[in-house]
């Protein structure tokens, strides 16, 4: 979830009212679900920082936005409403974009008197939309200019890497458009997002001045606004219109929040005018019998008329039912719950009673975690400590340290450490792992584990399956085969089961003291000597036996 | 004819104290009684006559090595008297420590001759012939401690899920689970979760590198859940609006949350009124340090019923904060998770904490519950059962829920569970 910084003395002027710090934290941030995360005063003011749960949200995340939801809930509340004049600026996208970055929309905001505050502001809202609603850049980058230095038509276009170049931002020499994602720090960041095109989308202006390689950069020359910036134009490239509406109005409002006016500019996609922004409002239903069901309040046809208000929505009575108009930017509602969750935020959970539901049910384990309960008693009973480990592994442990060749297991492509790069596939590297961990601690050590493993198979919808096993290993100055051999020999009379040791061979364990553990004719798994290299590989000085068997086959034979 | 008392035997099965000593010794070098006690027997026995033999000597309080033993007569001895001879020279050493024994003496004689003096153990011949009415036994110091013993003993992480999960179940919940390894499609698709949701990205979550992608389920669920994002379908919403992509949610992925698992038994049919939890190994890319590891449990499930509502789930959770966690007041505060709507986090305050976040829970949307076949309200619920482990087992670090240190282990108290 994003995590924004705001002024309380901004915030408080936006609101147009002094709401106590208090009551900012304990109550009112709930209604933009906000969770509070610290406070700093700095000078006569203080520094909130925020964490914003609502990732569908994004005109939550700034002052601006935040102010918006708080004066609906301070004042007459009801749709908030923005006049919007033409720009006369005009965007003209190029077919070479189209499979590069296909879209844009663009606004302009006019008469700004920005405070160091508030461009603070603009720039970590955009940042975070781009970020987490643009999901880094991918389907939704913001660019915002100085519209004073800019000559309309703009063109949306395709450069190839080396037939351009201006001055990014923040440098002062031209560089080429490959140049800038090898040597601008944005570059390195956002390249990625060009990989395997021939050509780079550009915004360039009448006068064929860059204004800026998204998702990557603007220039220094028209991307650079400061509190002097008197008149801005507004772009966000992507992929996706939908989305893309919704960042240009969150980003645009928010400025028209700060007094400035609010402009639209024709946008041409393949001949056809798209006006940008957006703001003809959107339209919803919903019923009180609705909200009422869902809340477990009782509330009137009144009552709901104002809590909604609260949320920023116009409330008209249709039929049975209210039709509740509000800013196009709240993509978050597909459904009437979404409206009903509003109105029941605005009445405030803290007013809620909760009611304990009587529900006659029965409750129960799983078969498989009684049963293995069950061995762990047993084992604990067997003087054995029981330790804990992770499902997580990589090779190297599980095949090389262990003198066995490798084979496929269920693997991670994004591991951000090898250590943890693959599920594990059977237990006694986890054993061995926790006794190189406890070199110089009293020995004898004796310990057991009963946990999950993952295996391929095929037949699985999920071409894995997890298999419960059981590992059990025991090192001292001196310890043999008998030692385990007896220790398996109680544990299998203890749970009322024939079984047979059968001579074996594997590799982690020494020839001629490995025997494989048959019931009812089946192997469950290998018992052994761990044989010495192993032994070294895992930098264990004194001997170890062990075993392992599969605890879903056991169980499978004791039903 | 002398034979071999029990004592006698085990001397020549496993070599006397002296020699058992002084081969320890040899091979660790000066060390404090203490310790040596700790790891072989009869320590004070072998020390005795080794200091008698000179082959050890006390330095500042460790047992030190002089000379390794020439010979070896005491076991030579015992040898010769287990094979039936006399070896006269050391009879009278062996019959004063008790190793060998008249083999004409009667038990009554034996038991005579052991209660000149004081007597240390308590024998079966004295008891058996009751001459123990004539010996004095002697007092013990009854105050030192014994040898360390380490019992086996349960992972204390471990330990108390099973105490959460058998809280739940007297609850009334039913426990279910699903696969580690798992499809997109039941991780986040079936969950109403857009396939271009930021929690989707490669840096957010696990993908697999083998095996890639697995099986969808049958056409009629994975085209209703299609819909539901698309379009809404017959939910009555009108969807993400996205085109939805059958080869992106076939992919395999390491399960990111315990709700993973919910789809999968929605569709298999679940009891109504029902309630039901899982616990769940689940896999997030992260940097590992003391709150966050890349693997770790969540606690979950979900309570279904004709007419539930948003005051049903704060009773809900109100119980687990109290029940599980042991706060006694709540708040709750609105939330988000993308397949809940309305979302509330509870919040709980102890003494000893402060306020802390326990756990959260939502209604589902019907975007998720009507593809998937289930008619009535359905509350989903999740505790941060790692957090209320580290709050229980009083850890500071995450990693030590997963403890690789067994001194740790064999230290921690057995605790009264929750």
């Amino acid at each position: 979830m994003p995590k924004i910084e705001i002024s309380y003395k901004d915030l408080c002027a936006l609101v147009g009212k002094r709401i106590p710090l208090g009551e900012l934290k304990e109550n009112v941030l709930l209604q933009v679900k906000a969770e509070f995360e610290g406070a700093e005063k700095k000078g006569s003011d203080v520094r909130l920082r925020l964490s914003m749960a609502d990732t569908n949200r994004p005109d939550l995340w700034s002052t601006e936005g935040i102010a918006r939801v708080l004066r609906g809930h301070y004042g007459k509340g009801g749709m908030p409403r923005y006049t919007m004049k033409k720009s006369g600026v005009v965007v003209k996208t190029d077919l070479k974009v189209k499979k590069v970055r296909p879209y844009t929309v663009c606004a302009v905001v006019r008469g700004l008197k920005l405070t160091e505050e508030a461009l603070a502001q603009s720039i970590q809202l955009q940042e975070k939309v781009a970020g987490t609603f643009g999901r880094g850049r991918r389907d939704v980058a913001i660019g915002i200019y100085d519209l004073s230095r800019i000559k309309s038509p703009i063109y949306f276009t395709a450069a190839k890497p080396d037939a351009l170049s201006f001055v990014p931002l923040g440098f002062n020499d031209k560089l080429t458009l490959r140049e800038i994602l090898k040597q601008h720090q944005k570059g390195k960041e956002f390249g990625g997002l060009l990989a395997g095109a021939s050509e780079y989308p550009v915004f360039v202006d009448s006068d064929d001045s860059v204004l800026s390689m998204p998702p990557v950069i603007n220039s220094e020359h028209t991307g650079k606004v400061t509190t002097a910036t008197r008149d801005v134009f507004i772009e966000c490239s992507g992929f996706d219109l939908r989305r893309l509406k919704v960042a240009l109005n969150v980003v645009a409002l928010a400025l028209a929040d700060r007094g400035g006016q609010l402009e639209s500019v024709d946008v041409f996609i393949e001949g056809k005018k798209l006006v940008a922004p957006d703001l003809e409002p959107k339209e919803a239903f919903v019923t009180l019998g609705y909200v009422n069901e869902l809340s477990g309040l009782k509330l009137s046809a009144k009552e709901l008329t104002s809590l909604l208000k609260k949320q920023q929505y116009d409330v008209q009575p249709k039929g049975a039912s209210l039709r509740v108009t509000y800013v196009p930017y709240r993509q978050d509602i597909m459904h009437m719950r979404d409206v009903a969750e509003d109105a029941i935020i605005a009445y405030g959970l803290e007013n809620l009673e909760p009611i304990m539901p009587k529900m006659p049910t029965r409750g129960s384990l799983l078969p498989m975690g009684r049963f293995t309960h069950r061995l762990e008693e047993l084992l604990v009973g067997l003087g054995l400590q029981q330790f804990a480990s992770y499902t997580l592994t990589n090779k190297h442990f599980l095949f090389d340290r262990m003198r066995v060749s490798h084979a496929p297991v269920a693997e991670i492509a994004n591991a951000q450490s090898e250590n943890w790069s693959c599920f594990r596939s059977w237990l006694l590297p986890s054993a061995l792992e926790f006794l190189a961990a406890n070199r110089h601690v009293d020995y004898p050590q004796k310990i057991f584990e009963v946990g999950d493993a993952v295996v391929l198979d095929e037949s699985k919808d999920t071409k894995t399956r997890d298999v419960c096993k059981l590992v059990i290993a025991i090192t001292d100055t001196s310890v043999s085969y008998e030692h385990i051999a007896s220790l398996l020999d109680a544990f299998m009379k203890n749970l009322g089961l024939a079984y047979a040791l059968k001579r074996s061979q594997h590799n982690s364990y020494i020839e001629g003291r490995t025997a494989e553990i048959i019931v009812g004719g089946a192997s469950l798994g290998y018992i052994g000597e761990v044989h010495p290299e192993v032994l070294n590989n895992w930098g264990l000085e004194k001997p170890a036996v062990a075993m392992e068997i599969d605890a879903e086959k056991l169980f499978a034979l004791m039903k | 004819m002398y034979r071999l008392t029990p004592e006698g035997k085990r001397y020549l099965e496993k070599g006397t104290p002296e020699v058992r000593l002084v081969a320890y010794v040899r091979e660790k070098g000066p060390t404090d009684v203490k310790h040596i006690q700790r790891e072989i027997e009869d320590v004070s026995v072998g020390l005795a006559w080794a200091l008698r033999n000179k082959w050890v000597e006390m330095r500042g309080g460790d047992v030190t090595l002089v000379q390794m033993p020439e010979a070896y007569d005491v076991e030579d001895a015992l040898r010769a008297v287990e094979k039936g001879k006399a070896p006269a020279a050391l009879i009278q050493v062996l019959l004063k420590r008790n190793l060998i024994e008249d083999a004409k003496e009667s038990m009554q004689t034996r038991a005579r001759k052991s209660v000149r003096g004081d007597v240390g153990a308590l024998t079966e011949e004295l008891i058996k012939t009751g001459v123990w009415r004539d010996a004095r036994l002697k007092p013990y110091n009854v105050e030192a401690t014994g040898i360390m013993v380490y019992p086996g003993k349960r992972q204390p992480y471990f330990a108390f899920l099973r105490d959460v999960k058998q809280k739940l179940v007297e609850l009334g919940f039913k426990e279910y689970a699903g696969p580690a390894v798992e499809l997109e499609f039941w991780n986040f698709d079936a969950l109403y979760q857009p396939q271009t949701h930021p929690a989707r990205d490669w840096t957010s979550t696990y993908v697999m590198k083998s095996p890639v992608a697995g099986r969808l389920p049958d056409a009629r669920i994975v085209s209703a859940v299609r819909t539901a994002h698309e379009n809404g379908g017959k939910t009555g919403s009108t969807g993400w609006g996205y085109r939805w992509s059958e080869a992106r949610a076939a992919r395999l992925m390491p399960r990111a949350h315990d709700t993973a698992a919910t789809p999968r038994l929605l569709v298999s049919g679940i009891d109504i009124p029902g309630k039901y939890f899982n616990v769940s190994r689940c896999y997030r890319p992260d940097v590992i340090d003391a709150t966050h590891g890349v693997e770790f449990n969540q606690l979950g499930g979900i309570v279904a019923d004709s007419n539930l509502n948003l005051r049903h789930l704060l009773g809900i959770l109100k119980m687990f904060a109290v029940e599980i966690a042991g706060v006694e007041r709540v708040k709750f505060v609105p939330s988000y998770f993308p397949f809940t709507e309305p979302s509330v986090e509870v919040i709980g305050y102890s003494d000893a904490l402060g306020w802390v976040e326990l756990g959260g829970a939502g209604i589902f949307r019907a975007e998720l519950t009507e593809p998937l076949g289930i008619s009535v309200p359905v509350i989903a619920w999740g505790m941060g059962i790692d957090r209320l482990a580290m709050f229980a087992l009083d850890v500071k670090d995450i990693r030590y829920l997963f403890a690789q240190d067994l001194a740790w282990l064999r230290k921690r108290p057995v605790r009264g569970g929750i």
